[in-house]
């Protein structure tokens, strides 16, 4: 979903787990190579999903990228340490900010524009402005407002609440106070009035106020440590840097001067491009070098910086923007109905209207005398018709006037019935203690508040693997040193040997995480330097642990004498390698950006850090260039598998590499993620040519990325091979039983990874995605032509499965073929999405149980979702927790983010976000499936509830003449939906219950019931109109027969009727209630009682035409009678219907609800069900 | 109500993000509310309940609509329709004529009792085709005028009958007081007894207390150029005005009677009463029919066999509804929650 060129660039997962962080966040930000879009505007721009030229363009533009100068003209320029100058022709926006919508003064009319853009209101707002006109006037001026006001009036109280907390927030944050540097001092000053160009000095913990170049920091390399998490949700530090040129300058005492030139705002927080000229000097900024607002400084007693985005414009702010929105498919769905009801509409309106016309046109002549009609007026001395413009103007009137009096035929409140429902089903989802996270302490969230039912509907499940199926916790497991593997038995700590830990001034450290170790290999380890065996073990766990970017930090624990080393780094990769390191005994004890200290075996030893290159995803390793005490140098490389065996000195210990190779894919098998470790010695020459080269490179004010890799690469060679590490990334708790389940309830679960095909296969069959009695295809192709043919190759296969399958369906279920599972990687899919392919594809696809992509881009997956998308009605919903995920979360129906390991990006671009991947099940098939009944039978339910009062309406409008009289009193008529009869299908929607969550998780299977789209479909709506028109001739009929030659009054016969109607669609939900709580008690008998007492309210006073009705109509046994009448009669074929249905065609739900009651178990025999389910 | 929720917070210092840390450190109370598992009844509805259900509703029904119909055959109603026998044959343009003319309206008609009424015996009068819920009718009323002296201008609602030419009010203003029903009716047994009719208590008490003014006084009425109905004694206030406050209820449907007085003797089958009357209103222009009507009443009101027969259809359908489903449960049982008629069990691997 990203513009332009849409590289599909692997972001190799396999050596830095998904792009979760720093190194693969340059991956990010040359996918997301335009500067505009940030992570969250990844709207719904075309998309073309991963071409082959790709691959060039990104190779040429990110490169282009750091050569590119920023146009004067889109530049800001900013003068450091001079505001004034700075602010003097662009007045950049100050800090102040607001995220506050209204003011005092603006409040109305702008909250009344926004809640104007719904068109219901606007539909209440025509009907009611036509109801002013006096020829058009059917209901009172209040009565026909009230409806209207009340809505605006309770969303605009709840709005101005909300925007008074916003209001509230913006002044505690305009007024924090931060330190700024005026006249040469730095001094306290509120953060609202910070501006663009000052230099601004923050310590350690401190929030930072705006978005800022660092000058210098408290370390004397100029690192600065800050934590991102009020940003993108990362917890972990990240490293920021001051440009050498400016780290030696004291603000105070050092005039500086310089200036600036950076893009102009945008959205994206992992870029930044400025230059900057200081002292005559030209340096080039990049990311690494801004901190953002909102960030926190760790770690560094303190830092300067220059603003240089201030307020509204800093990246934060520019990032701050709603939740996505969805429209859900049964509200679409829905519309189609509301058309219909319109048309309905129009032709009651119709009918009306030229019935009145002929009627007119019967007695024009007599109007005038008739004592009923009289048209003219005598009051004035020239007799004139009084309100008659005769029949043709007549008709046009009736009809306007019956569009009025029939307004709730569209059944406008329904929108917000449904949405305070949907509240109300958020409400549940969110405390339902079974999806709370233990672990990460995270509730269920529901971001998109519009599409809840569509959870019970969903068809294809689009998975992430890492971090979403497995937990994305790296453990160290098993090691190959020089070509030695290590898998033997693991020791548990138990006792006083819990793990390594050293001695530092009288106190222990211990690393923060206990990792399982091989005992031979502690042994190993513990020999020291001397042996061969031990030299080797001591270079592996020497590049293990230096080779990294992790930063220790040390932590106070409860006791005094003992503390923890955290091991803070980007990659939980690296995390694992390190912590494992130090178990057998080489542990990282401090890093700056100049030298490394390591504890090995009790012994301290430093380590000058000469240089680093750091991971790209281009060469897929990272390297580091150690010098050691006794001055000799060398390079230590860490990378993936391929990459790794291009660069590694083939001429030499060929059966190591050999034997490393083979452990390496013994590894993977079973699902591990494996790293290769390579280390070379420099010699005096190639180190100092090295170190020139990349001096330059680092200095380099253009094109700095491209030199530095090509430095990297040139270093990077003939390297001697050490070992490779495997690590696990265990599965989720539960992962299997959900999946199991989903299968069960018939949705296919694709995966969708950017890992390699052996460990996605080996995660799939230990997550039982895979069974061994699936058939595999697997494609993997390199070309257009290869593609074609595996394809056309795999369909033909998979479509013998398919007609045996058929076959045997009718017959027995001994013989049955294998379900398929198709495995494709991302570079065949390259050649197929977004071409003729496609479709083919698509069949293949259809044909298959489970689909398992591997070694996918992100923009792949989002193809992927969108291949199914576009040519079938199913819903998916896409689950991943990684910034990787984002485009395919947004793609599909639903999108699930994990609010996990990884970062929030994926949270943030979802539409609900849970901590665990098994909680999908219960939100599909508990949550998803209730909401969906509950809203299928709500939207029926309003449509019955509306058209039964307009078609009473409409009855009696027959009987007056087609003049629109209401025998209803209008206040009833307006209170009808707001008050009579809304509050029982709000509380039934969001309580009612079909079944227990107990069935629905034991029977996945009945979640086909959304599939079947047994609560909402056309049948069930054609069958509410019908019952509908039954019963409202059974509520309008009997007492116009009862009363019929009677001396009835108008008022009298119309609270009858409202109160015939409203016990009527009360009684009917009743009946359709499945589970009675005191809440479904109060809220039906509530509406009734309340049905009558306003009734009774409306009777009682005296200047309307009804005083008194109610009570002298009830003083006399034919009202009641007619009331009880009418309840039966028009309820009878309803229940006759739902029991012959329920006797004779049982649905699913309802076996499963008696089962449930009268505690039998859905289970045929063993032998039979376990054939069923194979089946699928 | 549908606004987007609050927007991601941007402002580190108090996260509004529902999704921010500090707000999901607290695992959502447990309660049997929010976990949905609040104690409930969970009725379902088992062959025998269906039949008893249906049993119950013939059981209640049958009885009550018996009853509305023996009710109804108590009553005894003599209807007799008047205005053709009263106003010249002829075209009805001559009726509508004669009815606007100044001529001597008196009619003598001759009822015979078929049964014995037992008094009181309601005397109605019955329009037929007349619109007493016209729109333009219904609206055309004042009810504050009505009740209360000093608002006697508030006339706004009663176009076109709100004043005079000369722009004075009229009390009570409105097509509806305008077009008030003035035929006259007085009765007489054959042994030319006359019959007293009381014409007091035949409104309601409610609105002769409270609906209608003990100050307010008729003015101005009936003196325009097109006479409705009925003149009012200008020296009587409206709540004694009984006639006029039964014609402002307005009916509800377009056949409709209103009670003209109550005879307090009872009449004896085969008495013949005569009746004279002034046949005054106007219905030849919409050919609408008077009707005289004397009724006895019921504890269900008047005759009507609706309700009763309607009862019985009822509850006659539900016996029968009854017994076709004992059929329906005893020829093709199912066993509540017999899994073999779930749907994956139905059609094995098929969907």
């Amino acid at each position: 979903m990203i513009t332009t060129t849409n590289p599909p660039l692997l972001i190799h997962p396999l050596a830095f787990p998904s792009s979760n962080s720093g190194m693969s966040l340059d991956d990010a930000q040359i996918v997301n190579d335009s500067p505009q879009v940030g992570f969250v505007d990844l709207g719904s721009k075309r998309v073309s999903h991963g071409s082959r030229q790709g691959d060039v363009d990104s190779e040429r533009f990110s490169i282009s990228m750091s050569h590119r100068e920023i146009d004067d003209g889109d530049a800001r320029l900013v003068y450091v340490n001079d505001a004034l100058k700075t602010n003097e022709r662009f007045e950049f926006a100050g800090n102040s900010i607001r995220t506050a919508k209204y003011s005092v003064l603006t409040f109305l009319p702008r909250n009344l524009f926004e809640q104007f853009h719904r068109v219901a209101y606007i539909y209440f707002l025509i009907i009611a402005i036509l109801n002013q006109l006096p020829q058009l006037a059917v209901f009172g001026r209040g009565a026909s407002i009230l409806p209207l006001s009340f809505v605006l009036l309770v969303t605009a109280v709840k709005d101005a609440y909300e925007d008074w907390r916003r209001h509230r927030s913006d002044r505690i944050e305009n007024n924090r106070m931060s330190s700024v540097l005026v006249n040469d001092r730095f001094q306290q000053k509120k953060c609202k009035d910070i501006q663009v160009g000052e230099i601004i000095k923050f310590s350690a913990d401190d929030i930072i106020p705006c978005d800022t170049v660092l000058l210098s920091t408290s370390d004397p390399t100029g690192v600065a440590y800050i934590q991102t998490i009020n940003l993108d949700g990362e917890s972990n530090l990240k490293t920021r840097y001051a440009k050498q040129e400016t780290l030696s300058k004291v603000a105070e005492k050092d005039r500086i001067d310089g200036l600036i030139k950076c893009e102009k705002p945008n959205r994206n927080i992992y870029g930044f491009m400025a230059t900057m000229e200081i002292d005559g000097k030209h340096l080039s900024l990049g990311p690494s070098n801004i901190v953002l607002r909102g960030c926190v400084l760790k770690n560094t007693n303190w830092a300067v910086g220059v603003a240089v985005y201030c307020g509204r414009e800093t990246k934060a702010m520019l990032n701050s923007s709603g939740a996505p929105s969805k429209r859900s498919r049964l509200e679409t769905r829905m519309n189609r109905e509301i058309i219909l009801l319109s048309v309905f509409l129009v032709g009651l309106c119709m009918a009306v209207s030229v019935c009145a016309g002929v009627w007119l046109k019967q007695h024009e002549d007599d109007l005038e005398i008739l004592q009923f009609y009289r048209k003219k007026d005598y009051s004035e001395p020239v007799v004139e018709n009084y309100n008659y413009s005769g029949v043709g103007m007549e008709i046009v009137f009736t009809f306007l006037m019956s569009v009025i009096v029939f307004q709730i035929m569209i059944p406008i409140s329904l929108y917000i019935s449904m949405e305070l429902v949907r509240v109300g089903q958020a409400y549940f989802m969110i405390r339902d203690d079974k999806m709370y996270d233990e672990t990460s302490k995270s509730r269920f969230q529901c971001r998109a508040l519009n599409i809840n039912e569509d959870l019970g509907q969903i068809k294809y499940v689009f998975s992430d693997k890492t971090g979403t199926l497995t937990e994305n916790k790296m453990e160290f497991k098993y090691a190959s040193i020089f070509g030695v593997d290590y898998s033997g038995e693991k020791t548990n700590f138990e006792g006083e040997q819990r793990g390594y830990y050293i001695q530092v001034n009288g106190q222990v450290w211990r690393p923060k995480m206990a990792v399982e170790v091989d005992k031979e290999l502690l042994q190993l380890s513990k020999t020291g330097n001397n042996t061969k065996a031990g030299k080797q073990i001591y270079d592996f766990f020497l590049a293990l642990a230096a080779c990294n970017t992790i930063v220790p930090i040390v932590v106070d624990t409860s006791s005094p004498a003992e503390k923890l080393v955290d091991y803070q780094g980007e990659s939980p990769d690296e995390q694992a390698l390190v912590y494992a390191a130090a178990a057998y005994g080489f542990m990282l004890m401090e890093r700056t950006s100049g030298h490394i200290v390591i504890d090995i075996q009790g012994e301290r030893q430093r380590f000058n850090v000469l240089g680093m290159h750091e991971f790209d995803s281009d060469r897929k390793r990272m390297s580091v260039i150690l010098g050691f005490a006794d001055g000799s140098v060398k390079v230590i490389v860490k990378g993936a598998d391929n990459s790794m065996f291009n660069i590694i000195d083939k001429s030499v210990n060929l059966d190591i590499i050999k034997a490393t190779e083979d452990h390496l894919l013994s590894y993977s098998s079973i699902g591990l993620r494996t790293l290769v470790v390579g280390m070379r010695e420099l010699g005096v020459p190639e180190f100092e040519q090295w170190q020139s080269s990349y001096e330059t490179a680092s200095t380099a004010v253009m094109g700095r990325v491209g030199l530095l890799r090509k430095v990297a690469i040139n270093l990077e060679t003939n390297l001697e091979i050490v070992g490779a590490s495997a690590i696990e990334d265990r599965l989720q708790k539960g992962v299997p039983e959900a999946i199991e389940s989903l299968r069960k309830a018939n949705i296919k679960v694709w995966v969708l990874t950017g890992d390699k095909q052996e460990t996605a296969i080996s995660i799939a069959y230990s997550s039982k995605l895979l069974t061994s009695n699936m058939s595999q295809v697997v494609i993997n192709s390199n070309s257009k032509i290869s593609s074609k043919k595996s394809l056309e190759d795999a369909l033909v296969s998979s479509g013998n499965f398919l007609v045996s399958d058929d076959q045997d369906a009718g017959g027995s279920d001994c013989n049955t073929s294998p379900p398929v599972a198709l495995i494709i990687d991302g570079s065949s899919l390259v050649y197929i999405l977004d071409t003729e392919l496609e479709e083919q594809l698509f069949q293949l696809a259809s044909n298959c149980a489970v689909v398992l992509c591997c070694r996918v881009a992100p923009l792949q997956k989002a193809g992927i979702v969108a291949l199914i998308k576009k040519r079938t009605d199913a819903m998916t919903l896409a689950i991943g927790d990684g910034a990787n995920d984002v485009s395919m979360i947004q793609m599909a129906d639903v999108g699930i983010g994990i609010s996990g390991q990884e970062g929030r990006q994926a949270v943030m671009a979802s539409d609900f976000a849970m901590g665990q991947f098994r909680f999908l099940v219960p939100l599909l098939l508990v949550h998803g499936h209730w909401n969906y009944q509950r809203m299928g039978y709500m939207i029926l339910y309003n449509f019955y509830r509306n058209a039964v009062f307009v078609l009473v309406l409409f009855w009696y409008v027959l009987f007056t003449g087609f003049t629109l009289t209401t025998a209803i009193t209008e206040w009833s008529s307006v209170l009808y939906s707001i008050l009579y009869t809304s509050v029982p299908t709000i509380v039934i929607a969001v309580l009612d219950k079909d079944l227990s969550r107990r069935s629905l998780m034991t029977y996945p299977q009945l979640y086909g019931a959304g599939h079947r789209q047994e609560s909402y479909n056309s049948t069930l709506f054609w069958l509410t109109i019908a019952d509908t028109l039954w019963q409202s001739i059974v509520v309008f009929y009997v007492p116009l027969f009862a009363y019929w030659k009677s001396d009835i009054d108008g008022p009298s016969l119309g609270d009858l009727w409202t109160l015939a109607v409203v016990f009527l669609v009360n009684i009917h939900l009743a009946m359709d209630v499945i589970r009675w709580t005191w809440l479904s008690h109060a809220s039906i008998w509530g509406s009734i009682i309340a049905t009558c007492i306003c009734v009774i309210i409306i009777d009682v006073i005296p200047v309307l035409p009804g005083y008194w009705a109610i009570f002298e109509l009830s003083s006399k046994g034919s009202f009641w009678i007619c009331l009880l009448g009418i309840q039966i009669a028009a309820l009878v074929p309803r229940f006759v219907i739902k029991m012959v249905i329920q006797h004779c065609k049982p649905s699913d739900i309802q076996i499963a609800r008696e089962a449930d009651k009268f505690g039998n178990s859905l289970e045929l025999t063993g032998q039979e069900i376990e054939m069923n389910t194979s089946r699928r | 109500m549908s606004n987007p929720p609050p927007p991601m917070s941007s402002t580190p210092a108090e996260p509004q993000d529902p999704s921010s840390p500090r707000r999901n450190s607290k695992r959502p109370k447990y309660s049997r509310f929010t976990q949905q598992e609040l104690p409930a009844c969970k009725p379902i509805l088992t062959p025998r309940w269906v039949i008893s259900v249906f049993l119950l509703v013939t059981i209640v029904f049958v009885p009550i609509g018996l009853a509305s119909l023996f009710a109804s055959r108590d009553v005894v109603e003599i209807v007799n329709r008047y205005d053709d026998q009263c106003a010249p044959s002829g075209s009805r343009s001559d009726k509508v004529r004669f009815i606007q003319s100044a001529a001597d309206k008196t009619c003598n008609r001759t009822l015979t009792v078929p049964k014995h009424m037992k008094q009181p015996i309601y005397v109605y009068y019955q329009l037929d085709n007349f619109y007493q819920n016209h729109r333009r009718y219904v609206k055309s009323r004042s009810d504050q005028q009505l009740r209360n002296k000093n608002d006697e201008n508030e006339t706004n609602t009663c176009k076109p009958e709100d004043t005079t030419e000369n722009g004075t009010t009229i009390v009570p203003c409105g097509l509806v007081a305008w077009s008030m029903f003035n035929d006259t009716f007085s009765f007489s047994t054959n042994k030319n007894v006359q019959l007293p009719i009381t014409k007091k208590g035949i409104s309601w008490k409610s609105d002769r207390d409270h609906k209608f003014g003990k100050d307010v006084f008729p003015k101005n009425f009936q003196n325009g150029k097109l006479i409705g109905g009925a003149h009012l004694n200008e020296s009587i206030p409206l709540s004694a005005q009984e006639d006029l406050i039964v014609w402002m209820r307005t009916a509800a449907l377009p056949t409709f009677r209103k009670l003209y007085g109550k005879i307090e003797v009872d009449l004896q089958a085969g008495d013949t009463i005569n009746v004279i009357m002034q046949n005054n209103y106007n219905t030849y222009s919409f050919n609408g029919k008077k009707k005289l009507v004397l009724s006895t009443a019921s504890w269900l009101g008047g005759k009507n066999n609706f309700i009763g027969i309607a009862y019985l259809a009822v509850g006659g359908l539900c016996f029968v509804l009854a017994m076709i489903f004992t059929i329906i449960y005893l020829v093709k049982p199912r066993r509540l929650g017999d899994p073999t008629y779930l749907s994956w069990n139905r059609s094995p691997g098929g969907h």
